[in-house]
Order: C-alpha cells, then structure tokens, then sequence
C-alpha cells in the first residue's frame, strides 16, 4: 500500500475501540450537491416517557438499516481498581439473556446476516447492530433483548472475562500496538480515567456482581440515547421502539468525574518499554491538546492537517518522501470530554531512531518557529471540506456515529450546518495563534517501544526523567 | 419506494433480488476500458484504475517490484513533477491511495466531482511519462523496507502468513511476498522500475472505473481528451509455471521468543476465481467463520476456548490460489489441539454437510455484506474493478447475489471434500519461547 493519511494514526490508535480522530469528529453533515452546502440531514429527536432519548434519520441508498445504543459513561465509570469493568461488561450483553442462551443469539443475529458489536471508548458504551430493512421487527428485539434483559450466567461470564485478559496479553506481541497501549498510562498517569491501563491485572478481579450493578445503573433510559439510521418508515419506527423500549428503567444520568486535573507536565520525561524482538522504534511524542469542544478546534483541525494528517504534511514529508525513513509519520489530536493530547507518532529502524525523532522535532519546532502561510491555510481547507463526505456522510452507520458524538458533547446542529462556514472563516492569524498555542517544544512526553539495549543510551538526551520497562512484565504498567 | 399499504401488510417489505448497480461499459481506442457508474448522494468521486499486473508478474531477484513501481507512481512525471500528484490533489480537496496484490496494482482517488478533469491529467501523465528520479528512487526504498519491517518483520501474523506462501508454493510465483523479500528490496535497480513499467503499464492492460457524482458523457470526454491518445502496447508475458499438485502435507514452525500467543495458519490450494468453485469456496468460508454462530468459532473460540479469534477465507486469483484458515491460539493453549479441532470440523463438514438452516442463514449473510461492500461510492468501484479484473467481466456484481441462491448445500459439501484434505494443506505454526534443547 501507499500508504497515505490513515498512516498518520498508526501507532496511536485508541485502544478500546469507539474513538474518532479530530476530523471524524468536527463534523458532520450530509450532502447536499455541493460540499459548499453540507448541512444536517433531517433527522427527529424525542424523549419517550421513561426518559430514553431516540434520534431518527431516515435514507434510503441501501435497505439496510443501523442501530446504535449510546450509554454514558466509557472507561470515566470504571472503578479504578476494575479498569475495563465497562467494556466487559457492554461484551457480555450478547452471551445470554432472560429467554436467549449466548448460541441462540449468536445463531439469530447470523441467521438475519445482520452485525451486532459492542465497544466502549473514554466516555461511552457502544451497542451498535445493522441489518436489513424487511428484518426491523426481528433485529430490533434482538438488540433491547441484549440491552434491557441480559442474563450475564456464571460460565458466560468467566469465559468472557478469560478470553478478555488472554486478548490483553496477546495484543503486546505488536510492538507498535504494545506502544499505543502504554501512552495513555504514561501520558495521562494513575491519577486520571485516561490513565488507567485495562490489562490482566486490572481484568482478573472482576466479579459478575460487578458486570450486574454496571449494567444496572449505567444502561437505564435517562443515561442512554438510542439513534437509527436507514430505510425505515419514522412513525413506525417511533412506534415499535417506544413500545420495546418502554420497560427500560428510568435511573439516573451519570455523573461525569468532576475536578479532573489535565495532566502537568513540568519537565520532559520518557519512557521506553523494552521489546528486544523489535527491528524499529516505534515512538508517540505528546504534548497537551484540547477536548471536544474547545473553541479552537476547527483551527486546531486546519493546522494538525498541515502538520501530519494528510499525505503531504509536514512530517510525512520530511521522515518519510523527503528521507524515507519511515512508511508514514504524522500527528494526531485527541478529542474527547476531558483534555486529551496532540501526538506525532511514527517507526523508524532501530538504527535511525534518534535521526528521526531529531527529524520529527525539527519539524516540530519550524511550525513552532515559522507558522504557515496563506497558500497552506487555503489547502488545508480545500482538503478537509473535500474529504469531509466520503468519510462521515456517505454511509447510515457513519451518521450514526457523527449523531452519537454530537449527543454525546451537547453540540447543536450548527456543529455541522455551520462547518463551511466556520472552517472558512478561520483566518490565517488565528490559524497561527492556535498553532503557536498548541505545538511546543518544551515539556514534550516521550512513548518508544523497541530495543532498549540498543537505544537507551542514544535516546537519553531527549529528558532526563527517563524510564525502562520490559514488555514481557505482567499488565501495561510503568511502576 | 414506501408505498403506505396499511396494517395488513408486513410491516417492513422485502426486496425481491438484490439492489442492481447500473454500469455502462466503454473500450477506448488504445484497449483501455472504461466503467462507469453514476452514484449522486454525495458530490465526491472514486476513480479506480486496476492495472493487471502484480507480484505473480515478477521474477527471483526482482521480488516486490510490482509493490515498489506502485509507490513510484506518486514519485513525479512530465508535467506533474515530485510531489506534485499528492501536492495537487489535496489542495484540491482529494486524497487517494494504492494497493498491489499477487495479481494486480490499483490506484485509488476520492475527490469532490470538482476536481475530475484534474485527476484525468494527473493519472494520465503519470502513465504516459513517469519519471525516474535516482534521488526518489532511493529515498522511497527506504519507505518500501519499513513498510516491510512493519507489517511483516515486526508483526507475527505477516511473518507467518509470507511463510505459509512460501511453503504451500513451490514453482508458481505466489511463493514469494507481495513487499518483496528483503535482499530484493534492497538490490533493486532504475533498470528494473523501466522494466516493470513497460512490462505492466500498458493502457490496454489497465480497467479504470469511475463511480459517483459524474455524468458518463463527460467522463468519456475526458477519457478520450486524455487516455485514449497514450499508445497501446504489449501486455505482460503469460505467466508460464503452474503449480505442481501437492502429494503430502506441509508444515513449517517458526519460533518468537517474545511472542505470547501462538498462531495457527492454513492453506488448502484450490482453483483460481473463474473456476466454477470459486464461489462455493467463498460461500464455505462464511460457513466455517462468519459470525459467532459460525462452525469454527463456535467450536474454536467457545467451546474448546482454544483460539482467541479464527478466520477462514478464499483468496481471489488470476491462477490457482489458496483457501486459508488462520486461528489466533490463547496464550499457553496447545496449538496441536487447535490443528486436530479445526480438522474434526472439517471432517464433519465433509462428511455429514450443512446442518438445518446453516445454508440460508449463509445466504442472508452474503446479501448482507454485499449491501455493506456498495454504501459507498469507494466499496462500488472496488468490486466493480475487481469482478473486472478476476472473473472478466463486470456484470458480475448484479448477478452475484443470484449466483450465491444456486449454492447448493450439496455443492459445499463437495468442495470441502474434494479441496480440503490433509495431502493437499500446508500448516504455519508460530510458537512463543525457544525451542527446546535435545
């Protein structure tokens, strides 16, 4: 493969699933001839008596349609001792229910040749199922079956939960994944949900009891938002959900985590987490960024594009066409309810690991030092609005995903009517502001999983707070 | 549609046969052809351009040249020079990629229907007059080994999967990685990217679909304003060497000291795609792996709790290819046990076929996905291009779903039978730890 842009995220990818990059969150909208007229499609959004919020969007290119549950809370509502508590629990919502032993519904979801997924990310659980139209009725009582009546029974659980931390030791065998495992940890620290590693350690202590009060008060209707999109008649949709989804318990909202401190960073600090089996050196370079709403992040957007999200930014250029040390080097901003990071991530060979890190902080430090200029804001912008359909407009399920996330954030309708002219109206001075803001060179974190008997020493000189961790030491932990 | 028929009438109506894609079909003077499909829900377009050229093309010592003179590509012409392809495109509001197989390279463009006679220029200078700059050439080896590094020499599954090929061929050029072994990489000369270029670049060897907001009178201007002038020329030679039958089994181990979790890939050799087989191997592949309810998963991963993850699949080719089954094995779960369950299943299947409604749950599966593959204008042009280029013609996309209602379950029976026996598969195992000592 080229390679191109999606390269720019390898190495950083979030971990559990859910998570939208800066672009396949600013936006949102659907088509209209021109891009120059993107805006919302018509879409209903009404409260049932119980509290459940529904969102309906009807097309009709295919005759599929999608369903998505969205329940707050995310990794924000494990307990900190049970990290992945919510991701094994929204798992085992599928393997049994009051009247569905986990085969039945296995075999019933396949039958319809319908998808059934479940996830959970920073902030929310994910329940996600895509069928055909003719099959509503059927897929529809599938999915609140899950939702409402789970069973979660002993062996169910147990097998859900083994086969959870075998897959949590598996995935340390890639190396760039080993990587985007311990960044969070490293970056965000014990202190903030972020940082809180889901791994063997933190799996092996969950009880059932646990997976029960976790379904109890997070999956309830003022907590949850469920949203359809596809080739379905509303009124009779409205009807048949209302009448399904009724019994779904009112609860409480959850509570976000209040007076979460944004992780300090006073000094530079590394760490490298040994993987002596490893031919490059696959490196995240951090630095603080924003959350979802902040008010700079359509600047942030325009400039993270020029700077390593596309195929001719800044670092692509430079570490891979320019000195082909690298498949793909870019960067990448974390947009989620709590400040996130900006990284650059890439892999070099071991051998030319310090050159490309120097290579990277030099590219660093010219946007820093130089800014961009108008011919750039201008690429940038034509590049964003250009791609902006194909990646969040076309599909049912792509909606889906732009109506949870606006759901999610408390955005209106303007977050996408409005993306024309607000990506437009951002001038090359406060493009240049937002830059100088943001891209830093002090203070800067350093994540690198590769040889540590061959790059230690040369990698030292990027902080003195420098730490070694082996990869074969049980969980993704760096005390 | 959405005919309001009342409360009598089930509530959600059926689609008697699948959705038909509305293609029109176009040779230009040169031989190049053109497909077109005009797609409006959003105002972008994917342009795909297949050439029929790929790693089963290349020769010992020139390994991964296909792959190579794909990155090339982007690398400068006449009058787009370095950087210019991708400089141009993304200031215009595109953005594109390119993926090469044993079988063939293809390059892939999405842009806003704005920008479609600029990427008619753009790919057509860079077929006509690509450039070979030394100083590109060597930087973009650089890039072509660490792609290598990455999804092969740093990534368990690569390394096993380009020794299972390596193993299960012995004659035919499928033997060898689509990246290239790592020698070739780094041994290629100018000479062989000309080569490979005159060789595989031909108009006549090249299928180019376009799908999305266009109008077919105005794609075929510009096809004939800008491609149709390029010369014909030879296509490729036959590929001559076919593979001998296999008369025993094959195994290869491969030891990571480092790894935690063991791997178990195998490949059955059965026929290429335009076999009358191939679509019941495809359809049997769904059998044993798609969905939880499906045989090996069932078996593998819930039953036994061998195997984290398993996949089988049928792999499209020009010539005789493979059925493969890989399964992700637990860490510390016995990699023998995985191999004797995968082969009880197999054995069930052969000898006592499809059980009560397994083959119309498949064909709901097949519909469905194939739904999935056409919501977007990018998944069109893709299996427009490759039906193309695999079964030669297009027009199998719109009977594909009807294809797939003749299945019978006898019909898979058969194919596993006949294709997957012990004598005719070759077995990867990846083992974590060293080997033990005598």
């Amino acid at each position: 493969m080229k390679g191109v842009a999606r390269i720019a995220n390898c190495g950083a990818e979030a971990p559990r699933g859910l998570k939208p990059t800066l672009h396949a969150l600013v936006m949102l909208a659907i088509v209209a001839p021109l891009a120059a007229q993107i805006k919302l499609p018509p879409f209903t959004r009404h409260t049932q008596p119980n509290g459940l919020t529904v969102l309906l969007a009807p097309r009709k290119d295919t005759p599929l349609v999608s369903f998505r549950a969205l329940v707050r809370g995310g990794a924000e509502a494990d307990p900190a001792e049970l990290a992945g508590l919510t991701v094994v629990t929204a798992e085992l919502l599928r393997r049994g229910t009051t009247t569905r032993t986990a085969d039945q519904f296995a075999e019933q979801v396949d039958f319809l040749g319908a998808t059934f997924t479940t996830a959970a990310d920073e902030s929310a659980s994910l329940v996600s199922t895509e069928f055909l139209r003719k099959d509503t009725a059927t897929a529809l009582d599938l999915f609140a079956d899950a939702i409402l009546h789970p069973a979660f029974p002993e062996d169910e659980f147990k097998k859900a939960l083994s086969q959870r931390i075998d897959a949590a030791k598996a995935a340390k065998d890639n190396p760039g994944r080993l990587n985007s495992l311990f960044f969070p940890v490293f970056y965000f620290g014990p202190n903030h949900p972020y940082g809180r590693p889901s791994d063997e350690i933190s799996l092996a202590p969950i009880q059932r009891s646990n997976v029960i009060e976790q379904h109890r008060s997070l999956f309830v209707a003022r907590n949850t938002t469920l949203i359809a999109v596809g080739d379905f008649d509303p009124p009779q949709l409205r009807a048949l959900i209302g009448k399904t989804f009724a019994s779904m318990p009112t609860g409480q909202p959850f509570a976000w985590t209040k007076g979460v401190a944004d992780p300090k960073h006073s000094a530079a600090r590394l760490l490298v987490v040994d993987k002596p089996d490893a031919t490059q050196t696959y490196f995240i370079i951090a630095m603080p960024g924003i959350h979802r709403t902040h008010p700079d992040r359509v600047a942030l957007w325009l400039i993270n594009t020029l700077f390593g999200d596309r195929f001719t930014s800044m670092l692509n250029d430079e570490l891979r066409v320019n000195s082909g040390l690298t498949y793909g080097a870019g960067s990448r901003v974390q947009t989620d309810r709590l400040t996130g990071a900006i990284t650059i991530n890439t892999f070099p060979q071991t051998q030319t690991t310090t050159q490309a890190i120097d290579l990277a902080l030099d590219v660093l430090k010219r946007l820093t030092a130089k800014g961009i200029d108008t011919e750039q804001l201008s690429s940038s912008k034509a590049y964003v609005k250009g791609i902006y359909p194909t990646e969040n407009l076309e599909t049912s399920d792509q909606l889906a995903g732009v109506l949870s996330d606006l759901e999610l954030y408390g955005l209106n309708r303007g977050e996408i009517d409005d993306l024309i002219s607000r990506i437009d109206s951002v001038t090359l001075e406060q493009a240049n502001t937002v830059a100088r803001k943001y891209y830093r060179m002090e203070n800067l974190q350093f994540c690198l999983t590769g040889q540590a008997s061959k790059i230690k020493d040369s990698v030292s000189k990027y902080a003195k707070d420098m730490k070694v961790v082996s990869s074969s030491a049980p969980g993704i932990r760096i005390e | 549609m959405a005919m309001r028929l009342g409360a009598l009438i089930p509530f959600f109506l059926v689609p008697a046969t699948a959705q038909q894609l509305a293609i029109s079909a176009h040779s230009l003077s040169n031989g190049m052809k053109v497909l077109i499909h005009e797609d409006h829900d959003i105002p972008n377009v994917a342009m795909y351009l297949f050439y029929k050229v790929g790693s089963r093309n290349e020769r010992p010592g020139a390994t991964g040249m296909s792959h190579f003179f794909e990155h090339m590509m982007f690398n400068g012409a006449k009058k787009y020079g370095p950087k210019q392809f991708d400089i141009q495109m993304e200031k215009n509001g595109g953005r594109n990629n390119a993926y090469t197989s044993r079988d063939i390279t293809a390059y892939t463009d999405w842009f806003p229907t704005s920008s479609l006679e600029l990427m008619f220029d753009l790919e057509a200078d860079r077929i006509r007059d690509l450039a070979f700059d030394p100083k590109m050439i060597e930087s973009e080896r650089g890039v072509v080994y660490s792609e290598r590094r990455n999804a092969i020499d740093n990534s368990n599954s690569g390394l096993l999967s380009e020794q299972l090929f390596a193993t299960a061929y012995i004659a035919h050029p499928y033997q060898w990685p689509v990246v290239g072994w790592a020698s070739d990489i780094e041994a290629w000369t100018i000479d062989d990217l000309k080569e490979h270029y005159r060789m595989g670049y031909a108009p006549n060897n090249c299928v180019l679909v376009l799908v999305g907001a266009v109008k077919e009178a105005e794609v075929l201007r510009l096809a004939r304003k800008y491609l149709e002038p390029i010369p014909k020329q030879d296509p490729p030679p036959p590929v001559r060497t076919k593979e001998p039958p296999q008369l025993g089994e094959r195994r290869v181990t491969l030891r990571r000291p480092d790894a935690r979790a063991p791997l178990v890939y195998a490949a059955w050799h059965v026929p290429e795609t335009r076999h009358a087989d191939s679509l019941s191997l495809e359809v049997l592949s769904l059998v044993l792996s798609a969905g939880r309810s499906s045989r090996l998963h069932r078996r593998l991963v819930e039953k036994d709790q061998l195997a984290l993850s398993v996949e089988a699949s049928y792999q499209d080719g020009l010539d005789p290819s493979v059925f493969l089954i890989n399964a992700q094995v637990r860490p510390g779960a016995d990699p023998t046990a995985v191999e004797k369950a995968l082969y009880d299943e197999l054995d069930a299947l052969g000898s006592s076929g499809l059980t009560g409604n397994e083959l119309a749950k498949v064909r709901n599966q097949v519909l469905t996905s194939f739904y999935r593959q056409i919501r977007t204008i990018a998944g069109k042009a893709n299996i427009i291009g490759q039906a193309e280029v695999f079964h030669g013609d297009y027009r199998k996309i719109n009977s594909y779903a009807e294809d797939v209602q003749k299945i019978s379950a006898a019909d898979l029976q058969r194919v596993a039978k006949q294709y997957l026996t012990p004598t005719n598969r070759t077995v990867a195992t990846l083992l974590p730890g060293r080997e033990e000592s005598r």
